[in-house]
This record gives structure tokens, sequence and C-alpha cells, in this order.
């Protein structure tokens, strides 16, 4: 019994240090009140509302969202082809391709963001949105190999190799026996990729254009403004679109499998 | 295993060219321009750089904020992670997906809700002016108190999943045989718990504290230009001051630390495998 009550105890409090701040946050957004306090001064919707009527809001969403979702389909187009080659082949300097791609998750994203700026923007001229599109891509690559990897590993080699027996080509092979296999990790390496490049700051901190700017960036700026919170309302409603997308893969994947 | 060297090296080259130009290369640029002095290679930028009061104190705050954070993640986590693998089995899945779920929302909103709760007019501030505590607000944003809690709010999970994987791999009956040979709850803890689950502690330190100190939106809200770290000094060195020497010392610290204690993993993983 005396356990019992300390367990609950200790649990009790650490998921209020996690979870309370996301609950705050969107109890502070349902504020009707037209400054950022808690508790909310009465009940309303219109900071969520507004958040929709912000023009600057609605571009950096949509800029995040292709960031998220092509630059996390780049790094699958990357890394499916890198995995299987590191999983399937003996591969001379195969260990230094595994560090290559894999390096960007050891180097701060403020770093890429700065040299991209540096010696890619500036030099030569490379549009912002662009260089943005390979950074968000190189952040997402060593996880999508990653990911990929592991689903690779669980499934047996000689499938395939007994297809191409079969008298199947090795493309054929791949895109009919191996691919629908993987499918399940492929995807899973698709929400983690996504989720991580949408939530993604410092990369982008430095690699802002005129109109080209990711949403958490905007949120970071706009915050420096203004103390209303439409701010909150954002964070709340990004944060249910990532949890929501999360919990629907899990309750069809088995997402956590793979990650 | 196909034994094609061609066809493999064709699959992967185009992933590794990819983070060669647009990650190594402006990377290895960037770093090298912490060694260029007036003439060719020279350490003056490091010089410069530990030369100045201010640098040293951010890189020095840097490096307690990161311990710290740690050091307390792995106390707390140590409480949360045994209390969570000693739940039913059902309970134990809700329990760790509430853990997880901060781990999905965006740092920008959980580092938000911090300023919501610390802020002059926020919870805490009302909450102690309600109990009398205070009559004038207290001022938690722009310290390093503030940092401290959002870094911690942030890596939290990452020490509680790693030391919940540890203490699952422990014997069963580890602790119930140390407590019925007449051990104390400290003396289980230092001779029973901390030995079987040290690599699951290395794990989830190595997490923490690199994360924190890479961490930018944390120190960026909460500690502003009064409590700054390597990450926001770097941003303000290179937008406020164009000192892009500065800048390239600074990228080194980080990924040299980022690197080693990536290194110390590996090496752990291999041990563990062997």
């Amino acid at each position: 019994m005396k356990r019992n009550l300390s367990t609950v105890l200790v649990l009790g409090l650490v998921l209020a240090f996690l979870i309370g701040p996301f609950l705050i946050i969107i109890a502070a957004s349902l504020s009707a009140g037209n400054s950022l306090a808690f508790p909310p001064q009465g009940l309303s919707l219109k900071w969520v509302a507004k958040v929709f009527t912000v023009e600057s809001f609605r571009e950096s969403f949509a800029t995040s969202m292709f960031l998220a979702v092509f630059g996390t389909l780049a790094a699958l187009a990357l890394g499916v082809p890198a995995a299987y080659a590191l999983n399937r082949y003996r591969l001379p300097f195969s260990e230094t391709v595994r560090t290559v791609v894999s390096a960007p998750i050891i180097v701060p994203g403020i770093i890429v963001g700065l040299a991209l700026l540096r010696y890619l923007v500036i030099p030569a001229g490379v549009p912002v949105i662009l260089a943005l599109f390979c950074a968000h891509t190189a952040l997402v690559l060593p996880y999508a190999v990653r990911v990929v990897s592991a689903s690779l590993g669980n499934l047996r080699s000689d499938i395939e190799e007994a297809a191409v027996l079969l008298g199947c080509t090795r493309s054929g092979a791949f895109f009919r026996v191996v691919l629908p296999n993987i499918r399940g990790g492929i995807l899973a390496a698709f929400i983690l990729g996504f989720v991580t490049s949408f939530n993604q700051v410092p990369v982008s901190l430095f690699l802002s254009g005129p109109g080209v700017r990711t949403l958490p960036i905007d949120m970071l700026g706009y915050m420096e403004i203004n103390y209303d919170p439409s701010v909150a309302a954002l964070s709340a409603l990004l944060a249910f679109m990532s949890i929501g997308i999360v919990f629907i893969a899990e309750r069809f994947l088995g997402f956590s499998r793979y990650v | 295993m196909f034994q094609n060297r061609r066809e493999g090296l064709a699959l992967a080259l185009p992933a590794a060219v990819f983070a060669c130009v647009v990650f190594l290369v402006p990377v290895a640029i960037l770093l090298s321009e912490g060694f260029r002095g007036a003439a060719g290679f020279s350490l003056t930028p490091y010089v410069e750089f530990f030369s100045s009061a201010l640098n040293r104190a951010v890189f020095l705050r840097t490096l307690k904020l990161g311990a710290l954070v740690t050091l307390v993640a792995a106390v707390i986590g140590y409480a949360a992670a045994y209390a969570i693998v000693n739940l039913s089995p059902a309970n134990r899945g809700r329990v760790f997906g509430l853990v997880v779920l901060p781990l999905m929302i965006s740092p920008v909103a959980r580092t938000y809700a911090w300023l919501v709760i610390l802020g002059r007019t926020g919870f805490v501030n009302q909450a102690l002016t309600l109990v009398g505590l205070t009559d004038e607000p207290i001022r938690f944003l722009f310290t390093e108190t503030a940092v401290f809690i959002g870094l911690l709010q942030l890596f939290l999970p990452l020490m509680i999943i790693s030391l919940i994987s540890a203490l699952e791999n422990m014997p069963r009956d580890a602790v119930p045989a140390a407590r019925v040979l007449g051990a104390s709850w400290l003396q289980v803890f230092t001779r029973v718990i901390l030995p079987l689950t040290k690599e699951g502690l290395v794990i989830g330190g190595t997490l923490v504290f690199t994360g924190s100190l890479t961490a930018y939106i944390t120190p960026a809200i909460l500690g502003g230009s009064k409590v700054l770290m390597l990450e926001t000094l770097l941003y303000q060195r290179v937008t406020v001051a164009n000192d892009f020497a500065s800048a390239a010392v600074i990228a080194m610290i980080l990924i040299v630390m980022s690197f080693s204690a990536n290194l110390l993993l590996k090496r752990l993983a291999r041990a563990r495998g062997r």
C-alpha cells in the first residue's frame, strides 16, 4: 500500500510536469481576454479562429507542409536505395557511407543552416526555398536510412534471391517482393520524418527570405511582437495535428515497432 | 547478400553524394573559418573567442546547465522509470504513452507554455500572489532557472525511455532478493539497480546532455539575451556582429561535443553486442 502511494505520487508529479504545460496552452488558447494569461479570462474560440485569418501563418504553414512532405519524400528516395545497398550488398567503404548519410543527426541544425546560407545561398545564388528543401532533406535522411534499414533487417533476404532464381529481374524483385514487405517501415519513416521536419527550428533559422519562412520560425517572430493567445491556439492546433498523425499511425501500423 | 559491388554502390551513392554536397562540404568550409588567420592557418579565432569573458561565461553556462539538466533528469528518471516498470501492463502502456506524448509536440509550443506559466502575469505568479507569498510578481523569465526548467521538460522523456528499457532488462528478482537479504533502499540502488542499468543511464544521459547543449528554442525564448547559451550566442554572433570566425569556433565546440557523445554511444552499443 505504501509502495503504491509513492508510485502514484511520483508518476503524478512527473506527468504534471511533462503534460501540464500542454494543458495550460490549450486553456490559454480558449481565453476570451486579449493578453496571454492563465487562468483564462472567460471562454471563447476567437483566438483559435484568428489563427486561420493571419496571412503569414497561412503562408508559413504552406511552406512547412511543402518542406515536410517533399523533403521527407526526397529523403526516402535517396535513403531507401542506400539502406537497401547497405543491407544487401557487401560494399567497400560501407561504414563510411553509413557515417556520411547519418552525419546530419550529429551536427546541430543551426550549423547546417548557417553553412548552407553562407556557401550555397549567398555565393551561388541558390534560392532560399531550395536551400531549405535540401536542409530538411538532409535532416530527415538519417531517420529514413535507419528506419528502413531496421525493417530490411527484419526481412529475410532469401525471398528476393528466390524471386531472382525464379526468373524475376533484380529490380522487379525489389519492387514486387521487397517493397511491399517493407511498406510499413517506409510509412513509419515518412511519419517520423514529417514530424521531425515540421517541428524543426534551428535548421531554418538562417534560411529565411522574403515570403519564405517555416511555421515555427514565423511563430517565434510573432511572439516577439505580440503577446496575445493566438500562438497558444496555433501551438495547440499543431500539437493535436502531430498527436493525431502519430495516433493514427500507431493504430494502423504499430508505428512504435519501427522507431 | 549480393556480390555485385557496382550495383550496390550505384544505389548507395546518391544519398552519400547528396549528404556530402549539401551537408559535409558546407559544414567543413564553415569549420575551416575557425582556423583562418590573416596569413593562412592560425588558431587566432580560438584564442580570441576564449579570451572574451562573456564567451567563456556562455561556454561554462552551457556545460553547467547541460550537466545539471542531465543530473536532475537522471534522478527523476530513475524514480519515474521504476514506478512505470512496476505498473500493471495495461497502465504501463498508458503512462508510457503520456510520457512520450510531449516528444510529438513542437518544441516551440512546449517552450511557449512556460511563458504562460512563468511570466509576470503567469500561473505561478498569480498563485503566489493569491496565497499571499509575494506582493510583487517574481521574475522567472530570462533567468537560468527558467532555461533549466524548459530544458528539463524537453529532454526528461528521453531519459525515462532509456531507463525503462534498462530496468526491463534487469533480472526481475534482483531487487526483492537484495531487500530480503537486508539491503536498505539506498544500498539496493547503488549496489544493484545502478550497476545493472548503467548502460541505459549512459544512453539517456548522452541524449539529454547533447540535447541540452544544442537546444536553440528554449534558451532563446526563456533565456533571451540575458541567459545566452552556445547556440543562441552563435545566432547572435552571426546576425548582430557578422562575426563568422566566432560562429565557426562555436560550431566546432558543438560538433566536437555532440560527436564525442555519439562515439561513446557507438562504443557502448558495440560492447553490448559482443
